[in-house]
C-alpha cells in the first residue's frame, strides 16, 4: 500500500466533496490508486510487493507503549460525530455512532453514541449508592461491591434513541447513516436483573410502576411498569467486558431491553417504587409522539423492526468499479429476533432475501449481507426487515400517511441510497 | 546545616506567600468547579464565544473588549472606566457578579466559597499566557502523584465478623434511613405527593427567573437561540411547525416543579430552595396565562388548583393499531409499485449534514 492510498483513509468524505463537487482531488486520488493498482499494466511488478517496507525492515514499539490499547492510526476518522445545529449546547446534546466504519453486531465502547441531558457526570464509584425506596418491604441502599455480589448475567442488547432518524420526517435531510442512524450501539452488557434487586427490597402488592433516577446533573428520571422492570431490566456495570464508559453511565446504568434508549438511566442512583406513574420532563414535553390532530401518544416505549444498509452509504461510497459487490447493513427490533431481511437494488419494485450472519439475538442488532454483481448503472438501494413477531419495517410514505411530520420519535421507515455510476451515494426517497 | 534551614525557611516563606497570593489555588479542583460556567462560557483550544464570551487569555483583558461579543452595556462601560481582569478583579466579581458590575447580563448568582472562586481563577490561569508566567516561579514542588499498582482496596477485616442483614433473598445492601431518603426523593407527581412544604408568588418568581433562567429560555420565555421555548405555542399543535410550552404542550404543571427543583439553573442543580422553586412555577404559569395575578402565591396546598390546557390530548400508545403493525401480511417480492422508482427527495436539496461549516437544518430533537 502507498503512502498515498494510507493518507487517503484518513479522508473523511463530507457533503460537499461527494454531492457538489463530484468526486474532489482527494477523493479521486482514492478511485485512483485502488483502481490504479488494478490497472498496473500486466507484468509490472507491485511496489506494495518489491519496496522493502519500513514495518518490516525495523522493530516496532515493545509491549508496553499503550497500556490501554487504542486503534490504529489510520482508523483515525473513525469516530462519533454529532450534527451541531439539533440542538442548542453540547452539554445537553447527541452524537452519531459510525455504522458505516463497523461490522459485524457489537458497537466498540468509544465508538457507542452519547446523549446527556447536562453532561457527562464524573462518579466515584466508591462513593456511588443505589437506593431502592417507596413501596417495599424494607427501603434499600446497595454499595457497588454490593451490587457485584449479586447473580449476574451477560446479555446484548441494542440501545436506539426514540429520536433516530428522527430529522427524516420532512424528507431525506442528512447524508450518511451515521447522522440518519447512528443514535444506536449494540453492547454485551453484564449486570444484575433489576428483578433481583426489587425482590431484595420485596415490592409491595400495590407497587405498579419504577421511577428509575440518575446521579447526574439532569436527575434523569422516567417511569416504567413494574410488568416491564420485573421481566428483563438489567443493572449493568460492565459493557463488552469493561467498566461502563463515563459517558455510558459508570459506575452503573439500567438497561431497558428494546426500549426508547431515553429510559437506559445512566449514572442510576435510585429505584422508586409507586402505584403512578411520575410524568416528569422526559416523558410528557419530550419522548411523546404529536399526531397530525394535535393529540400526543405517550408511553411508546417500544423500538420497532428497523434496517439500514450501512454500506455502501453516502460517507461510504464505492471504489472498486463494477463487479463482484457487497451491501451490508444491520437491522434490528425491539420487539425480539429479526426473522429476515430483504434487500432491494431497484427502489423497493423487487426484493431478494439477505443472508444473516454472526448471532442471532432477541433485541440485538443483526447484521446482513447482500452480494451481487453490480454492472455499474445507478441502483436504488433499501433494506427491509421483518422480526420475530411478523412486524414488516414500513415506508416512510406509510408511517406519514398514519403519524403525520411532527411526531419526531419512532421513525423506522426504510432508507434508500441512491448508488450513482460513479460509486457515490446519496440520502434520497423514492416514489 | 544552618545553611540548609535557611533555605528550607526561604522556600517555606516563598511557597506561603504564593499561598496567600492564590488561595492556595488548585486548577483541577478548579476544572470542576468550572462546570458551573460550562453552560455558557468556553475556554480552552478552540473555545468560541457562547451565551458569555469564551475565557482564554482572560487575564489582562480589558472588561467588555471582545469583538465579537455582544456584552451588556454595564460591561463595556466598566471596561471604558478601567477594568482589566486579573486575579484580584476575578475573585470579587465572582464572588457577586452583580454586585461587582451592575448591570452585567451574567446571570450567575456568583461563587459562594473562597476556594472555589480561588481554584476556578487558577483554572482559567492556565489558559491564560500572562498569567502562567507570574504563577511560573514560585510554586513548591508538587508531591508526584503515588502510581497504583493494585487496587487501592482495603483487606476487609475478619471475613467471619462480616454482619449478614436479615432482609430479602441474598441478604445485600443495608436498610435506607429516612435521612437519606429525604435527601433524595425529591420527586414530584401530578396528584401533588411528593410537593415540599413551601410557597412562592409570581412577581417573587419573575425576580428569580430573570436572574437565573432569562439568559436561556428568554426574558418572556421565548428561548434564546436553541434553549427551550417556554410560554405561548397556543393553537400550534395542528400547525406545520408546532411550539410546544408549558402552555401549548405540556400535560402536567407537576413537572414544572420536578424538574426545575432537580435539574435547573442548568449548569447549577438543586441549586433551588423549594420557595424558589414554587415561585419559579408560579412565574411560569403566568407566563403561559395558565394564572394571571401577580400576586398568585402557588404552595403545596394551591398545587391542586393547577391544571394545564393540553393535559387530556394525551392518550396511550396505540401504534399496534395502525396498519403498518398487521402481523400476517407478507410482504410484496416482485413487480411492486408502479412504473420504475423516481426520487422524490434528495438531501441535497435540503441538506444540512456537518461539514465544518454552520448550518441549521429543519425539526431539532431535543
Amino acid at each position: 500500500m502507498s503512502k498515498q492510498t494510507q493518507k487517503d483513509k484518513n479522508f473523511v468524505p463530507s457533503r460537499r466533496s461527494f454531492l457538489q463537487g463530484g468526486l474532489t482531488a482527494a477523493g479521486g486520488a482514492a478511485v485512483a490508486a485502488i483502481g490504479g493498482g488494478a490497472a498496473l499494466a500486466a507484468g509490472t511488478p507491485d511496489p506494495a510487493i518489491t519496496e522493502l517496507k519500513d514495518w518490516n525492515q525495523y522493530s516496532g514499539p515493545g509491549v508496553d507503549a499503550a497500556p490501554y490499547g487504542v486503534p490504529s492510526p489510520f482508523e483515525a476518522h473513525v469516530v462519533r460525530r454529532d450534527v451541531p445545529w439539533l440542538t442548542a449546547d453540547p452539554i445537553s446534546s447527541i452524537n452519531f455512532t459510525p455504522l458505516h466504519e463497523l461490522d459485524g453486531i457489537i458497537t466498540p465502547n468509544g465508538l457507542c453514541f452519547e446523549r446527556h441531558h447536562s453532561g457527562v457526570a464524573e462518579v466515584d464509584p466508591a462513593e456511588h449508592r443505589l437506593m431502592i425506596n417507596g413501596l417495599v418491604d424494607k427501603p434499600l441502599v446497595f454499595t457497588m461491591q454490593d451490587l457485584m455480589r449479586f447473580p449476574r448475567e451477560n446479555r446484548v442488547y441494542f440501545l436506539e434513541c426514540a429520536a433516530n432518524s428522527g430529522m427524516e420526517w420532512r424528507g431525506a435531510q442528512l447524508n450518511g447513516c451515521q447522522f440518519t442512524h447512528g443514535m444506536l450501539h449494540n453492547v454485551m452488557y453484564t449486570g444484575v436483573r433489576l428483578r433481583t434487586l426489587l425482590e431484595e427490597a420485596g415490592v409491595k402488592p400495590s407497587g405498579k410502576w419504577i421511577l428509575a433516577e440518575g446521579a447526574d446533573a439532569s436527575g434523569m428520571g422516567r417511569s416504567i411498569p413494574i410488568e416491564k422492570a420485573l421481566d428483563d431490566c438489567l443493572v449493568a456495570f460492565k459493557m463488552n467486558g469493561e467498566a461502563l464508559r463515563p459517558e455510558q453511565g459508570y459506575p452503573v446504568r439500567l438497561c431497558v431491553p428494546g426500549w426508547e434508549g431515553n429510559m437506559w438511566v445512566k449514572w442510576l442512583r435510585r429505584i422508586e417504587v409507586g402505584d403512578k406513574p411520575w410524568q416528569l420532563r422526559e416523558e410528557t414535553s419530550k419522548y411523546t409522539d404529536l399526531m397530525p390532530d394535535g393529540r400526543a401518544r405517550r408511553f411508546t416505549w417500544a423500538m420497532d423492526v428497523k434496517s439500514v444498509i450501512t454500506n455502501p452509504s453516502p460517507q461510504a461510497p464505492i471504489t472498486h468499479g463494477r463487479g463482484h459487490t457487497i451491501i451490508t447493513g444491520v437491522a434490528w427490533s425491539g420487539h425480539g429476533k429479526i426473522k429476515r431481511v430483504d434487500v432491494s437494488i431497484d427502489g423497493g419494485r423487487n426484493w431478494q432475501h439477505a443472508r444473516i450472519d454472526g448471532p442471532s439475538l432477541s433485541r440485538s442488532l443483526h447484521r446482513f449481507y447482500y452480494e451481487f454483481n453490480w454492472d455499474g448503472s445507478p441502483l436504488y438501494l433499501q433494506s427491509r426487515a421483518i422480526d420475530e413477531q411478523g412486524y414488516v419495517q414500513p415506508t416512510k410514505d406509510a408511517l406519514r400517511a398514519a403519524r403525520g411530520d411532527n411526531s419526531i420519535y419512532h421513525n423506522n421507515g426504510i432508507q434508500t441510497w441512491y448508488l450513482k455510476s460513479n460509486g457515490e451515494a446519496e440520502n434520497v426517497e423514492v416514489s | 546545616m544552618s545553611k540548609f534551614l535557611k533555605f528550607t525557611a526561604s522556600i517555606v516563606l516563598l511557597g506561603a506567600a504564593w499561598a496567600t497570593n492564590a488561595n492556595a489555588q488548585d486548577a483541577d479542583a478548579g476544572e470542576k468547579v468550572f462546570r458551573k460556567c460550562a453552560a455558557c462560557h468556553a475556554v480552552g483550544e478552540g473555545a468560541k464565544n457562547k451565551v458569555g464570551p469564551e475565557l482564554n487569555e482572560i487575564f489582562g483583558r480589558v472588561a467588555g473588549s471582545l469583538e465579537d461579543f455582544k456584552y451588556s452595556k454595564a460591561m463595556t462601560k466598566a471596561g471604558e472606566e478601567g477594568l482589566v481582569w486579573d486575579h484580584d478583579s476575578l475573585t470579587e466579581y465572582l464572588a457577586k457578579p452583580r454586585d461587582y458590575v451592575k448591570g452585567t447580563k451574567m446571570a450567575f448568582a456568583g461563587l459562594k466559597k473562597d476556594d472555589e472562586i480561588a481554584n476556578v481563577i487558577a483554572y482559567l490561569a492556565t489558559f491564560s499566557e500572562s498569567a502562567e508566567q507570574a504563577a511560573a516561579e514560585p510554586e513548591s514542588a508538587p508531591a508526584s502523584e503515588p502510581v497504583e499498582t493494585a487496587s487501592a482496596a482495603e483487606p476487609a477485616l475478619n471475613a467471619a465478623d462480616a454482619v449478614i442483614p436479615e432482609h430479602g433473598v441474598y441478604h445485600l445492601g443495608r436498610e435506607a434511613l429516612p435521612e437519606e431518603i429525604a435527601a433524595w426523593d425529591i420527586d414530584v407527581r401530578p396528584d401533588g405527593v411528593g410537593l415540599p412544604v413551601g410557597s412562592g408568588t409570581v412577581a417573587d418568581g419573575g425576580v428569580l427567573y430573570d436572574e437565573n433562567c432569562a439568559v436561556c429560555h428568554g426574558v418572556f420565555g421565548e428561548g434564546e437561540g436553541r434553549w427551550p421555548v417556554l410560554s405561548g405555542g397556543f393553537d400550534t399543535l395542528t400547525a406545520d411547525r408546532p411550539v410546544k410550552t408549558i402552555g401549548s404542550y405540556w400535560p402536567f404543571a407537576s413537572t414544572i416543579f420536578d424538574y426545575v427543583h432537580r435539574a435547573m439553573p442548568f449548569g447549577n442543580a438543586r441549586s433551588l430552595s423549594a420557595d424558589q422553586t414554587y415561585a419559579i412555577t408560579a412565574y411560569l404559569l403566568y407566563l403561559n396565562d395558565i394564572v394571571t395575578e401577580e400576586d398568585f402565591e402557588l404552595s403545596n396546598e394551591t398545587f391542586s388548583e393547577i391544571s394545564l390546557p393540553n393535559e387530556e390530548n394525551f392518550y396511550p400508545d396505540d401504534r399496534l393499531e395502525e396498519a403498518n403493525f398487521a402481523t400476517n401480511v407478507e410482504p410484496c417480492m416482485e413487480n411492486c409499485g408502479d412504473g420504475p422508482a423516481e426520487i422524490v427527495m434528495r438531501a441535497r436539496i435540503l441538506d444540512v449534514t456537518p461539514d465544518g461549516d454552520e448550518e441549521n437544518g429543519a425539526g431539532g430533537i431535543d
